[in-house]
This record gives structure tokens, sequence and C-alpha cells, in this order.
């Protein structure tokens, strides 16, 4: 059985005006033990909306349209709020921020803030037993755990903080971790660093699975196991890192891995890709391949027929004149 | 200009606007028609409103309604004057020791900080006290316009600091520009509209005080204002008489042009502060 | 022992800090009202020759009692008023004056009122001090708590509360606080009657312990203390609101749900990361609030420093005047000083900075 499971997934949002966008439209794919998947995507492609749907986490504006998620066969897309605190938030989905530098309370010791995480699962541990649980655990991902544990976030410098973060993100043993552009504000030695540090996790099974966002090529390639292109708010292309890198059969997937190629590893602005053209408007149906405006091989029946997945050369493409 | 546009759309400006310069007009242009006269006594004091004046009388026996117009425009002369004085004074220490930066910076900081502590209205009101006779408003302006600069320096002195290091400036300081080059020509119009807020509240600051230190018998000597309506009306036992025409107004005009200002101010700080901040 | 301790020593810092202000306060103090050209003795001089035959030697003598009381004059070594050659008493130069001034200053001796000589000045202020701090004291510590309160609950809970709550603050916060104070005055105390219009009690009472003044006091407190309580918590909901939604925005709320922190715990880590720079703010309106309360007390006839100053500056009574003035910067001293030393304690990111370490 798949750790992770999402069917056909579709998430919406309404702004302020009643406009329904749908950010995610129809994603399946699941997660085997030990699979690091990696997704790439133009900032706007649903990915961000397609984490909160993995972590089974809507707050308003967002919302489930339909599909399900399930983690370890258990579905977790309709929980209450409560319910998904408790059970699903940090303990089987965790996640790794984009921005880990400022995601630590500044006028909290670490350790406070690490025991406020265990105690909002799990009332019943006592003091000591958090302690002594965080301080094996950082110890073992290469802390120094007495002095981390009890200094400020102000006190630590920035890779030890992108540790920290790793470090309290898997404190409960999540089965699915889902590192949201983890490295983009680290020099590439950190980068390394965190990176084997996340392949060690994986390794001594403290996580099992992980999903891994990121728009840089090298990072993509080196860390992923399998990788979905994400457009539009749908899976374009889902296959083998060597497929998808060097083999895309989709136009759109060629595009990106051209466009990264030239963006330079380890900058955080997110500038549009070389790709002219824009995104669709997600608010209004949408006929046909969404990409087709932006295409360079586009054909004419291409903005009418609706696109589905389908398998070219033991992978998925969404494009009808793939081979 | 952009962002000017950006304010006409804003409804807080046009609101906060708007009032002031009913406010304007009142002071200042419907005197050119109306008769407005404080000296004449015309009747009992504090009689109350009739036809003839539309606001009662006040504790001598004038038309409150010509009081009143007259009060309003020293209250706003002396809140322009002092909000100039204030603003000129703030922006020159703060953007001065912003700027330049280490022993300089210093100075002025703790100087900054020691008169921030202090209560400008302790140092106003030792201030007015020395002067028995000839406290006239431009006088009293002067005086809250010097207590008053210490939070502008500290607040454009901050603004001044973060520009320091931006690479225009350090080009021309690299070719050779003054001090006094560099600020006017690449300090300065970054900070025009940061200065202008700081005005506009130094201004509602300035009207404030004038009122508050009229309240204490530091009034002009010479002329009628807000305040010291409001402390003649106090004197004379107005309240305990009930004659709400000898306070009411002025309370309502003082509170409609500190309210206005302040709704400007803030729409303002929505149009042009994401610019400013890091 | 400094040398160990950063906190100790930081303390130590501030502490020499306020009191370089405290002197730099006593010296404008000083100077400023002598600007002008105003002479108790002359004042007294007047009032005493009024009525009555003029005897050269008896005035003389009286002149020589008010100077000396006035510290105008140089004394001996006995205490005795110094003469020179045509018998006229010598007149102390500014800077002895000012030396004389700050001694006595720092021993709590504020000279001798003018209006009610012989009276002393601490007298006259040590009857009114108890007054000024009874009110304004609480009022703006609770004012200031509850604004903060209100705030953080307007800036959580949003909607319908948030959108009664805030514009009231913003209205409130517009008025002149004296302005409230009047339109209290007038209508819940003249026109509607249900409480005193002024006066700290009432008329036939003497100040005492007894049940009876205390609450004919607490009567006449409960006025001016919403006159000041509402402005300082309008002022006070407005920024801590503002403050609050900013810290709901942050990437460590954010981050903290994520993680599956409850709710409340996140309120709390909001409500403590707003309130502190709302403390910085609170040492810097201190002057400001206690400026604005003493006009309060004028409009109340409370019989605190307020009126004791506004008596003083009609019958120009300048040691009055400026023993007002030495107290009330002394104690806005004292309370900054204090929520100074407070900050570094709560706010570990201010502490590190302060003190340093690591």
């Amino acid at each position: 059985m798949a750790v992770l499971e999402v069917e056909d997934l579709r998430v919406h949002y309404l702004t302020r005006f009643g406009d329904k966008i749908q950010a995610v439209d129809g994603v399946t794919f699941s997660l085997e033990e030990g699979e690091i998947l990696g997704i790439a995507g133009e900032s706007g492609c649903g990915k961000t909306t397609l984490v909160s749907g993995c972590l089974g986490l809507y707050i308003p504006p967002l919302h489930l349209t339909s599909g399900d998620v399930r983690i370890n066969g258990e579905s977790i897309a309709r929980m209450s709020m409560d319910e998904n605190r408790k059970k699903v938030l940090g303990q089987k989905v965790a996640m790794i921020p984009q921005g880990a530098l400022n995601s630590l309370n500044p006028t909290r010791k670490i350790k406070d803030m690490a025991s406020d995480m265990i105690l909002s699962h799990d009332e019943t541990v006592d003091p000591k037993t958090i302690y002594e649980r965080l301080r094996e655990r950082f110890d073992r991902i290469g802390l120094d755990s007495v002095e981390v544990l009890n200094s400020y976030p102000v006190q630590l410098p920035a890779g030890t903080k992108q540790r920290v973060v790793i470090g309290i993100s898997t404190l409960l043993n999540p089965k699915v971790v889902i590192a949201d552009e983890p490295t983009s504000a680290l020099d590439v030695t950190t980068q390394k660093a965190v990176i084997r540090l996340l392949f060690e996790l994986m390794d001594e099974r403290i996580i099992s699975s992980m999903i891994f966002i990121t728009h840089e090529l090298p990072l993509l390639r080196h860390v992923s196991s399998s990788i979905a292109v994400m457009y539009a708010g749908q899976f374009v292309e889902v296959g083998t890192t060597e497929q998808v890198i060097f083999d895309g059969r989709m136009p759109y997937t060629r595009a990106l891995m051209g466009s990264m190629l030239s963006a330079e590893p380890g900058q955080r602005d997110k500038k549009p890709f070389a790709i002219e053209g824009a995104p669709p408007n997600l608010g209004k149906p949408i006929r046909g391949c969404r990409f087709a405006e932006r295409c360079p091989v586009v054909q004419p029946d291409c903005s009418s027929t609706t696109q589905e997945l389908r398998i070219v050369r033991d992978r998925q493409v969404r494009c009808k004149y793939a081979s | 200009m952009k962002l000017f546009k950006g304010l006409l759309k804003s409804p807080g400006f046009l609101l906060g606007a708007g009032l002031f310069l009913l406010t304007l007009i009142l002071a200042f242009v419907v005197p050119l028609f109306m008769n407005v006269d404080t000296e004449t006594r015309v009747g009992l004091a504090y009689m109350p409103p009739s036809a003839q004046h539309w606001l009662g009388t006040d504790h001598m026996g004038v038309d409150m309604l010509s009081m009143l117009i007259a009060g309003l425009r020293s209250s706003l002369e002396v809140g322009f004057m002092a909000g100039t004085i204030a603003t000129v004074l703030g922006t020159l220490i703060g953007v001065y020791g912003g700027y330049k930066g280490g022993l300089i910076d210093d100075i002025l900081t703790l100087g900054t900080n020691l008169f921030l502590v202090i209560p400008s209205l302790i140092v106003l009101i030792l201030l007015s006290t020395s002067l028995e006779e000839g406290r006239s408003l431009f006088l009293i302006a002067l005086f809250i316009g010097c207590t008053a600069w210490t939070w502008s320096a500290r607040a454009v002195r901050a603004q001044a600091s973060s520009l320091r290091a931006r690479d225009h400036v350090n080009l021309a300081r690299i070719n050779g520009y003054s001090t006094l080059g560099i600020v006017m020509l690449h300090i300065l119009p970054y900070l025009l509209s940061y200065i202008f807020m700081v005005f506009i509240l130094q201004t509602a600051a300035g009207i404030l005080t004038e009122a508050s230190i009229s309240m204490l018998g530091l009034g002009p000597y010479d002329s009628v204002s807000l305040g010291k309506i409001l402390f003649d009306a106090k004197a004379s036992e107005a309240l305990t008489d009930g004659a709400w025409w000898a306070f009411v107004p002025a309370m309502v005009l003082i509170t409609v042009v500190v309210f206005a200002l302040f709704v400007v101010n803030t729409a303002m700080e929505g149009i042009f502060n994401p610019r400013l901040r890091k | 022992m400094l040398r160990n301790n950063p906190t100790l020593r930081h303390i130590a810092g501030r502490a020499g800090w306020y009191f370089l202000t405290f002197l730099v306060a006593v010296t404008i103090n000083f100077f400023l009202p002598r600007l002008g050209d105003a002479s108790p003795v002359d004042v007294l001089m007047a009032r005493a020759a009024g009525g009555g035959t003029v005897d050269q030697k008896a005035q003389l003598e009286k002149e020589k009692q008010f100077l000396k009381d006035f510290g105008l004059v140089e004394l001996d070594a006995k205490g005795n008023v110094v003469e020179d050659a045509k018998g006229r008493p010598v007149r102390a130069s500014l800077l002895s004056q000012y030396k004389s001034y700050l001694f006595m200053s720092l021993q709590g001796d504020l000279g001798t009122s003018i209006l009610q000589h012989p009276k002393r000045v601490g007298e006259i202020i040590s009857t009114a001090l108890p007054w000024t701090l009874g009110l304004q004291l609480p009022t703006i510590v609770f004012g200031w708590i509850f604004g903060n309160l209100l705030g953080a609950l307007a800036a959580y809970k949003r909607g319908a509360f948030d959108n009664v709550a805030y514009p009231g603050a913003l209205l409130i916060s517009s008025i002149p606080g004296f302005c409230l104070g009047i339109g209290l005055v007038f209508v819940l105390g003249i026109k509607l009657d249900w409480f005193p219009a002024g006066g700290g009690y009432d008329d036939g009472l003497t100040p005492a312990f007894t049940a009876e003044f205390l609450s004919s006091a607490g009567y006449y407190y409960i006025l001016p203390f919403l006159s000041i309580f509402l402005v300082v918590l309008g002022g006070q909901a407005i920024g801590m609101r503002s403050m609050c939604i900013y810290e709901l925005g942050t990437d460590y709320v954010k981050y903290a749900k994520l993680l599956g922190i409850k709710e409340s715990k996140i309120l709390l880590y909001m409500f403590r990361n707003a309130m502190l720079p709302q403390l910085t703010g609170l040492a810097l309106a201190l002057g400001g609030m206690v400026g604005g309360a003493l006009i309060t007390e004028i409009i109340f006839n409370y019989p605190g420093l307020g009126t004791a100053l506004l008596t003083a500056i009609q019958t120009y009574d300048y040691p009055v005047i400026t023993g007002c003035t030495l107290l009330v910067t002394v104690t806005v001293l004292l309370a900054n000083f204090t929520v100074d030393v407070l900050i570094g304690f709560l706010d570990p990111r201010i502490r590190v900075a302060q003190t340093g370490s690591k």
C-alpha cells in the first residue's frame, strides 16, 4: 500500500468578489515508501495549494472541491479542522516551510516551541520526557542539542536554524514530509548539508517518503527519484528523474527544463521563466490544452480537445501529440 | 505622480482632506462674506443662541460664532506654524544624524532621546511662563515647534539611516559630492512623502498642544484660539451653568480638524509606506 | 560584580543615562522660567507694602528675609545675608543660584511658594501628589492593559466585533483627551446629574482615612477616571490591533499552524510578540499621557498637581510651577526607567541585543 495516495484532487479558493479559482484541477498520484517525488513548475501553477491538499489543511478561502487524499489508507481530506490538527499535521504529514529562517517564534526558546508542538498532539507527556526526546533527536541530526535547545532563534546561524526546523517538523516521525524550497536562502555548502540530513532521515526510517518542491534543476535531479511537472493546476508529465529532465515528452516539460537550466542555482528570486506568455486564468472553465497558447509546437486542435494523461514511453504525459 | 493618483482614489484621503478643506473655508473664506467681530459686546455674557447670534455670546458678551471662526483661524495658524517648525527642525537633525552615522549620529540620538523622555508639555510650560506678557500666537507656535521636534527627528533619522546604504548614495559619495549636496539630491527626495506625513501629524499635534497649553492659562495673550475659548468657558463656569454653546462648538471643531488630519495621514500611510519600508 | 553580569551592567547603564537626563531636566527647570524678568521678591514686597506706613528699616529687613527665602542672595558661613558697603544685600550670581537649586532639589527641598508665603512648595505638592498619583497611575495602567486586550481581540476575531470596535476606538482617540473630559462632565455630571461635576470629594469633608471620606472620594473619582481611561484605551487598542494583525501574518505563525500547534498557543505567541513593541511605545507615550491627565485634573477641579499648577501659573508663583514640573518630570523618568528595565527582562530579542550575549 502506498504511503500517500492522492485521487483526483480538486481544490479551489474563493476570491473576495466570489469568483471560484480552481487552483488544483484533478491531480492523481501515489507516493510509495522511500520515494522522493520532486514537483517542478512555475509560480502560480498550484504547487502550494496541492501541498495544502496533501496536508488536509483547508483554511478559507481555500476549499476542497472533490477528490480524496489518503495516508496509509486513511482518508484525511474531509476531516474537521480540529481532527486534522491533532492527527494529521505534524504527525502523519509534516511540512518544511519555505522561509525557514523566520519560521521560529523569535521570543520562544527552541525547546519551548518544540515542546509546544509535542504537547499539542499529546497532552499527557511530561516535560522531562519531552526534553529528553528533543535532546536525543537533535543530537541525532547533528546539532549540539543542549546549546541549541536553550537558545533563541536570533542566536542561531541560518544553517543551524534550517536543521532545527527540519528537526521540529520531523519530531513525531511523520510518514510524509513535504519540503517546500527548503534550501533557497542557503549557500551551497549548507544546502548540501541539509539535503544530506534529509536523506539520512529517510534512511533511518524517521520519515517514509518525501515530496520535494524546488525550481533549481541540479537539486531536483539530485534529490528526486521521480518528478511531476505541474502546470495550471494539473500534472502534465510524471516520470522518473532521468525521463523528465533529459527526455521530456510534453513540450512544456522541455521548455521548463530548459529555462531552469538558465536560472542560477541558489537564486531565491522567482522570476518568470523564459517561456513567453502567462498561464491561463483558472477562474474560468478551460477548454483544451492549458499550454496551447504558449506551446512552441501547438497544433490546430490543441485548444479544443481536453487533454488527459496518457502513457507515453513508461511515463504519464498530458499531451495528445507527445510520442 | 502615480502615487498621487492612488491617493485621490482612496476614500479615507478624500474624507479627511474634504473635512479639512471645509474647516479652512470656515476659517479663511467665510470671514470675507460675514462680519466677524470679536471686539464688540453685543449682549450679556453667555446668552443662548438666537436668530441674530447663531451660537450665542461668550463670557464677555461677544458674538460666539465670530469668536469661533477667529479661534479656528488662530488654531489652524498655530498648528501650521508649529508643525512647520517641528518638522523642519526634526528633519534637519534626523537626516543629518541618520546620514552621517558614527559619532555625530550617536550624539544627536542621545540628545533626541533625552528630550524625548522629558515631557515636552513640561518644557513648554516652563518656556511659556517665562513670558508674562507678549505671548503672541507666533511665539506660542515657536515654543510648540521647539518642543515637538523630537519624535520627527527620531522617525526621519530611521528612514535616512536606511537610505544611507543605497547604491546611488554611495555613487554620489564616491563622485565627491558634498554632504549637503548628497542630502539634498539623493536623500531628501526619497523622504519627501514621509516628511510630508510627519508634517501632517505635527500640525495636528500642534493644534492639540495649543489647546492644552491654553487650558493651562498659557494661551495667546492678544488673540482668540479654540483652546482659549475652552479655557474661558471653564473659568467662567459656563460648564456648570449649562451653556453648551460656550464649549461644545469649540470642542467639535478641534476634534474635526484633528480627526481629518489623522485620517489623511492614515490614508497616505497606506499608499506611501510600502514603498519606504524595507 | 558588574563586569560579570551583563544584565546588571545594562541596568546600571540605563540608570546612569536617566540620571543624566534628570540633571538636564533640573537645569531646564531652573533656567527657563528665569528667562523672563519676573521677580518674586518684588511681588511680595508690593503685597507687603500695601496699606500702612513705610518704615524703611522694617522694609529692608523684610526684603532681606524674602531674598533669603528664595535663595537670591549670598549667605556667609553663619547663614546671614552678606551686605555690601551701602548695606544692601549682595545678590547671588545666577551660577551660584543654580548650584544651590541643584543641591536643594537633590535633597528634596523645593523652596517657598510666593502666593502662599511662607508655605513651602514641598508642602503644597505633597498634599496634591497623592491625588494625582491615585488618579493617573491606575487609570493609565489599566487603560493600557485593557486597550491592548481589546486590540488583540479585535485583530483575532475580526468580523462584526472588529467592525464595531475599530471605528469606535479610532473616534475616541481622535477626540482630544480633555475634550472627552469636558463632554463627560457636561453630559453625565451636569445634564444628567449622575456624577459630581468637579472636585475630589464632598465639600463638607476633610481628607482622612475614614470610610465616609473614602467613599465620597471614590464617587468623585469615577468621571475623571473614565475620562483618562477611555482615551488611553482607544489609543492602545488601535496600536495593538495593528501589531496583532501583523503578527498573525508572520511566517512563524504559519509554521506553528502547519505543525499542528494548538490555536490557543498560537494566540499566546501573537499576543506576547505584539505586546513587546507596545511596551516600548508605552515608554514613549508616558510623558504625553501624564500631561494630558494633568489637564483633565484641571477640568474636574481635581485637587491634584494639575490644579496646583494652574493656580501657580495664574498667580505667577514660580517656585510652585517649577516644583510641579520637576516632580512630574521625575515621575515620568522613573516610569520610563522601569519600563526600560522591564522590556529587557521580557523580550529576548532586546535582551540579546542589549547584553550582547552569544
